[in-house]
């Protein structure tokens, strides 16, 4: 505060705003229109920039958001591996990291991303039970095989780097996208139905098989189709032995010398051509790759296995240097996040938001019942650039949110061992 | 190697079919990108194609979740163009220098080769690192610029030793004789005979920048460039955009060439024609003055040749 | 043989000068991160984090490893396949433009029209591979309709053979542009005088040709060894991710934050590929070359 000549204290435009503010938007009720809750001349200033993977750090929601509060959103996509290391390495040139749930092993002993204080954030208690309490809404508990987004959710106070057991008001992160992945398949290839994970590695797809060559991630899938054979009983998927890890690479070498895959894809777009030149014919997939190959009039069905899902998370905190005014906007930016225009946009590609609500209000009925409840489309689906995704009539692969969701098996994660496992994958790879 | 007359020897027509063969060789892939970036909306990275239409190369403009592939671009074309231009300048002077015996000069010469070899992938941790310790905001014009130098400098050094080996030291000596300063040597007489190198090194500068993509990955600050925006969207979009795209610069990169080379014949032409109107001049005048054409001319400037 | 431009003094600052710039660029963009790089091979790793301590544990498991002595055989088998084969093309395209073109119009034109596909992102290009290989690519379907086979060539992609094809495809012109500069440059009077006392044209070629073009060779060699050694992403995507190399596995590694063993790993592949660097100039002494 300043003194001005009389001797007094002034009080700062800054505060005056903000006291005006409050009160008109206690009295507004705070509705999704009033946009931003702190007003500041110079918040136009602010900048933010968001990075993270192409499907979540979308030019459209940074346009959004810049439209909704005033300051500037800006989007960078990023290849995963390199956005863990610019996170760790260069935490300065990040202001929201936006990342899969298991990254917060990493970043949050080494102290690079800013601890939510949930009293800030409006949504808490409407975000899905899965993540605040790591059960499901009849209150069984969701698989912790793998990084259950819940285990890394809390920390035990807003300087801590220890995660707490149990919910605390200091989050690490909120969520945001996330879904539940299995194999997909060309029905009109395989031509008879697929119910276990261990279809994978059947010999009769000999050669028209693919797997994910993303370490930890396809070593996972690799596990699901193994122990659904009955070779190996694993403790945790997600967090292998050193003797799990091998006899997994063991069959894996095996499978690929007699020349059971044809490929291991590392992006997105591989998947989807491998799938949809015929190139294969059964392989892990994500779900908008699905989506894609049916949008070109291929079909392609994603599989409800008998053993569950393999599910992800992603989520979003503010880098550690933020303070001050920019604290702020990334607080309003957290709460803006989650106010529905972003969930509405991911959902129409098939993702989750983790606040179905506020989602729900930026689908029509008719997407709502199809992305989430697993009914029949009545009209024909299409994405945010209305481009066809479904035809009238189709039913979501796999239903409704809970039957999704509902039979997750393991979550995307990074091992205790994981440097013993990439070496091994290494050599799988090289064999 | 007989050429007489016009007859050209069998060898010509088998180099020939060969080099066709390379340029079908070169050119077959982007001939699956030509056609399958004028697919339809519906349309994939893969054949069968789905329908024709230009819709993808709308996209392309259009920033959308295709990715900001203007921005990117325009990033990278300017990143290049500052590349290119650094790496020409030192490149020259360093070529220069290493004519000289001067201490320290193996060290430096090995130093520019290990930098080619070092994987860009540690390298560019390593400098993102640097500007970490330093605190230093990364960004594509200062870290990535300097990564990508570690890159193209090894290059346009060699390149340079090439050019200066077949450079015959002639020249410089007669314009040294004539009286010539340094600097008017360099810059009248060595400079112009290596233009042709010289481009080649702002050829290889231009290019290598503009794809370059290990060192940048990490480096890179907030805005990508186009290869990291590319690899970022084939994490997520599959996207005949990208093959609009290279459609595109093969298109603009044609019409470039085409320019360069119909410009460059003007010029052979015009020179051509005021060579003979000067050797025309020169027989007139001996004519008139008795004395061999030539020896009333001043020098001209050996690049004229 | 001079040691110096004419018409300088013995001592001169000018070279100093001259090449400072290259220095400083190098020392701050490479030499520091290289000194990081070497100081984080010797550190320790846990599960969250890296320990700054001096260890040799990285480069014990490098060498104990298995898969590091495969992954080096696979990449330098395909970096001298490529070497072979770029080599091949470089000579004889550049022969051809140097020695049967006429027209150095001619000339220009046709090595521009080599290097416009360089001008396309690498990405994209090699990409474009897959729907030119694959099983219901364009090349197998021309095939077919050619009735050269009747089902598809699977092992055209994701193979050892799409990843050489795509080296190539992309390390071609780094051969050509120095063979070319080298061979454009040799005078042809000496040629004719080989060819006036009755030469052959083989002669010519090993006679001449070639030892006037060694440095333009030397150092296309160098250039392609290089690339090819320090790629990661080309063999990945070629292969089907089947194959690795040696900077693949580094990649791996970086992506979850593993420096050290990938420092380590580094540290190596800079040494041998040095070597591979050195033996070349054994052969053909790059800079002297320049000051004769």
């Amino acid at each position: 505060m300043a003194n001005n000549a009389t001797g007094g204290h002034k009080v700062t435009r800054r505060q005056v705003l903000k006291g005006a503010v409050a009160t008109a938007a206690a009295a507004a009720g705070s509705r999704i229109t009033g946009f931003p809750t702190v007003w500041a001349q110079n918040i136009r200033d602010i900048k933010l920039v968001q990075a993270g993977g192409s499907y979540s750090a979308i030019i459209d929601i940074g346009r959004q958001a810049t439209k909704d509060l005033g300051f500037q959103v800006e989007m960078q996509s990023a290849a995963h591996d390199a956005l863990l290391n610019r996170f760790v390495t260069q935490p300065n040139s990040v202001d929201i990291a936006d990342m899969e749930f298991f990254f917060l092993y990493h970043l949050v002993p080494r102290g690079v991303l800013h601890t939510i204080d949930l009293k800030k954030y409006k949504w808490w208690d409407k975000v899905v039970p899965i993540f605040t309490k790591g059960e499901y809404p009849d209150g069984r508990k969701v698989s912790r095989q793998g990084t259950l987004p819940f285990k890394v959710q809390y920390v035990e106070a807003a300087e801590s780097s220890k995660f707490a057991k149990g919910p605390t008001q200091w989050a690490t992160a909120i969520p945001t996208v996330y879904n539940a992945d299995t194999l997909g398949i060309r029905p009109d290839l395989v031509k008879r139905p697929i119910e276990h994970w261990r279809e994978l590695l059947n010999p009769e797809f000999k050669g028209r098989s693919a797997i994910l060559d993303v370490p930890s991630i396809g070593i996972m899938d690799a596990a699901m189709a193994i122990e659904s054979r009955g070779d190996v009983k694993y403790g945790d998927k997600g967090n292998m032995t050193k003797e799990e890890i091998d006899k997994t690479i063991k069959i894996l070498v095996d499978a690929k010398k007699s020349g059971q895959f044809r490929a291991f894809w590392t992006t997105f777009d591989e998947s989807v051509n491998l799938m949809a030149a015929g190139e294969v014919v059964i392989q892990s997939m994500w779900s908008p790759a699905v989506t894609a190959v049916r949008a070109r009039g291929i079909p392609c069905y994603y599989v409800p296995l008998k053993e569950g899902y393999r599910a992800w998370a992603s989520c979003i905190a503010p880098m550690k240097h933020l303070t001050g005014l920019k604290l702020d906007a990334a607080y309003e930016y957290l709460n803006w996040y989650q106010s529905g225009w972003q969930g509405g946009f991911i959902a129409k590609q098939g993702y989750y938001s983790s606040v179905p609500e506020t989602a729900k209000k930026f689908l029509t009925d008719d997407e709502w019942g199809y992305w989430y409840d697993g009914k029949a489309a009545k009209n024909d689906i299409k994405d945010p650039y209305g481009n066809l995704m479904e035809k009238a009539g189709e039913k979501r692969d796999g239903g409704a949110f809970w039957e999704r969701m509902g039979k997750v098996a393991c979550w995307n994660t990074l091992m205790d061992e994981s440097r013993y496992m990439v070496r091994k994958w290494n050599e799988f790879v090289a064999a | 190697m007989a050429r007489s007359s016009n007859g050209r020897p069998w060898t010509f027509y088998a180099l020939a079919a060969f080099f066709t063969l390379f340029v079908l060789f070169l050119y077959g892939p982007m001939s699956a990108i030509f056609i399958l970036s004028f697919q339809g909306p519906t349309g994939g990275l893969t054949f069968p194609m789905n329908g024709v239409s230009l819709h993808w190369f709308k996209a392309l403009v259009a920033q959308q979740r295709s990715g900001d592939f203007v921005g990117s671009f325009s990033r990278s074309i300017m990143l290049a163009i500052i590349v290119l231009a650094i790496t020409v300048v030192i490149s020259i002077m360093a070529g220069l220098a290493f004519r000289y015996r001067f201490r320290g000069a193996t060290a430096v010469f090995y130093m520019a080769i290990a930098s080619l070899i070092m994987p860009g992938l540690l390298l560019g941790l390593g400098v993102g690192l640097m500007f970490q310790f330093a605190h230093v905001s990364p960004a594509w014009f200062s870290s990535a610029l300097g990564a990508q130098l570690t890159w193209t400098l090894p290059f346009g050094l060699l390149i340079m030793f090439a050019v200066f080996s077949r450079f015959n030291r002639a020249y410089e000596e007669a314009a040294r004789d004539l009286g010539a300063s340094p600097w008017q040597t360099l810059w009248l007489v060595v400079l112009p005979i290596l233009l042709p190198g010289i481009i080649g090194v702002a050829l290889f500068g231009f290019t290598l920048s503009y794809d370059e993509f290990p060192r940048t990955l990490i480096p890179i600050g907030s805005r990508n460039t186009l290869p990291l925006e590319i690899w970022a969207m084939t994490t997520d979009v599959t996207s005949p955009a990208l093959y609009a795209l290279g459609t595109l610069t093969t298109a603009v990169s044609f019409v470039v060439i085409a320019v360069a080379l119909t410009s460059i014949a003007v010029i052979q032409r015009r020179r051509a024609r005021r060579q003979r109107r000067r050797t025309d001049e020169a027989e007139a005048g001996s004519a008139r003055t008795g004395r061999p054409p030539g020896s009333v001319r001043a020098p001209t400037r050996s690049g004229d040749a | 043989m001079q040691p110096q431009p004419p018409g300088t003094s013995r001592f001169t600052r000018t070279p100093y000068l001259l090449v400072a710039p290259l220095t400083v660029v190098l020392i701050v963009f490479f030499g520091i991160p290289l000194v990081l790089v070497v100081v984080v091979s010797f550190f320790d790793l846990d599960k969250f984090d890296i320990i700054p301590t001096f260890v040799l544990t990285n480069y014990t498991e490098l060498f104990e490893s298995s898969l590091t002595y495969r992954l080096y055989a696979k990449t330098i088998t395909y970096a001298l396949i490529v070497w072979a084969i770029t080599l091949v093309i470089g000579f004889t395209v550049s022969y051809f433009l140097v020695f049967h073109v006429r027209s150095v119009l001619w000339q220009m034109a046709l090595f521009l029209l080599c290097t416009v596909p360089f001008w396309t992102s690498n990405v994209i290009r090699m990409i474009s591979w897959i729907p030119f290989l694959g099983r219901h690519g364009l090349f197998n379907q021309s095939l077919i309709a050619l009735g050269v086979t009747d089902h598809p060539l699977e092992f055209l992609l994701f193979s050892n053979f799409s990843v050489v094809i795509a080296y190539v495809h992309l390390f071609s012109l780094f051969m050509i542009v120095p063979i070319f500069n080298s061979m454009a440059r040799i005078d042809r009077t000496v040629i004719e005088a080989a060819v006036d006392g009755g030469a052959s044209r083989t002669r010519v070629i090993t006679g001449i040709v070639i030892p006037l073009s060694k440095t333009g060779i030397a150092l296309g060699s160098i250039f392609v060894i290089a690339l090819v050694m320090g790629d990661f992403f080309v063999v990945k995507v070629m292969s089907g991710g089947q194959s690795s190399s040696v900077v693949a596995a580094m990649s791996n590694e970086i992506a979850i934050l593993q420096y050290p063993p990938a420092a380590a790993n580094a540290v190596c592949l800079l040494i041998i590929v040095m070597l591979m660097v050195a033996a070349i100039m054994r052969l053909v002494d790059v800079r002297r070359e320049l000051s004769g």
